[in-house]
């Protein structure tokens, strides 16, 4: 370990560069954001869901409009309305600005 | 809860269990528990050949979680029952 | 109000399509078709005039080679109960 205490940080240089359509703040604020956004829903099987996120509970069970499933890359499937089973889901990504 | 109460009616009818492990078993139900765990006498093994040491087996306890499916006896649901139940559970929950 | 601002969280998808005709993908390459009469928190489904589809995918051996063959079987069923942690998605049907 290190015994020196660390140098604080250069006061001059600019913060990390947050682009600016990405708000800082907690995985909640981030779900709140995405809400009415086009998402892709990744699936811990690998395939991929994208759409319009309606809305999503705390299970993380989700409610797509407009859903395109996507399996290696192909569109095999089209959905007007998803509801996605919260315990299947690896992540959720937003597909536009937020 | 709602789903525990349908198969607590239908108790001592016929059904088909498939477990995730895709064996089916078709008995009667004799009792079920909040986890959905099934209780099934007179029990008979869909394809015995692929299953010969079910054979001998006449009655069984399932785990709620190994199973797939329950068939149930169409006449003995009440559909429209169903609907209006799930809405109200549904309504319940939501106010909460 | 019947509008699709009404679902403010995702089961008011699944308790709208009571009583129709909804898709539901499963774990294992299963798919059905079915009309939904009930539903819980688990995504336990009860569901009358079902029709079962399971992919089996006979990957073909030798790594690269060919693509793999997908058969199809298919079966009904008149009245099922669907153990929810199987349940992948839910389609209502389009409206």
């Amino acid at each position: 370990m290190d015994e020196s205490t660390p140098p604080p940080p250069p006061a001059e240089l600019s913060p990390p560069p947050v682009p600016s359509t990405v708000p800082s703040g907690s995985p909640t604020d981030f779900l709140k954001g995405v809400v009415g956004k086009r998402v892709v829903v990744r699936l811990t099987s690998g395939v991929d869901y994208r759409g319009v996120l309606s809305c999503l509970d705390g299970y993380m069970n989700i409610a797509l409009e407009q859903t395109e499933e996507h399996v290696n890359g192909v569109v095999t499937n089209r959905y007007g309305d998803a509801f996605i089973r919260g315990n299947n889901v690896l992540y959720i990504s937003a597909a536009e600005a937020i | 809860m709602l789903i525990f109460s349908v198969f607590k009616t239908l108790t001592d009818q016929q059904v088909t269990v498939e477990l995730k492990n895709d064996l089916s078993i078709t008995g009667v139900l004799k009792s079920v528990d909040q986890f959905l765990n099934i209780r099934l006498d007179n029990i008979k093994v869909l394809d015995e050949a692929r299953h010969p040491h079910m054979m001998a087996v006449k009655n069984c306890f399932i785990r709620g979680s190994v199973v797939r499916y329950v068939q149930l006896p169409p006449e003995s649901v009440d559909t429209q029952l169903l609907e209006d139940a799930t809405r109200r559970e549904s309504a319940a929950q939501t106010k909460r | 109000m019947d509008t699709s601002s009404a679902i403010q969280e995702p089961f008011d998808l699944i308790r709208l399509s009571l009583s129709e005709r909804v898709f539901v993908k499963l774990r294992g390459d299963r798919e059905l078709s079915g009309i939904l009469h009930a539903y819980d928190g688990h995504m336990n489904l009860i569901l009358s005039d079902v029709e079962e589809t399971i992919l089996i995918v006979d990957q073909a051996d030798g790594a690269g080679e060919g693509q793999p063959t997908v058969n199809m079987a298919k079966r009904k069923m008149d009245m099922l109960f669907v153990r929810g942690d199987g349940v992948i998605l839910v389609s209502p049907p389009s409206r």
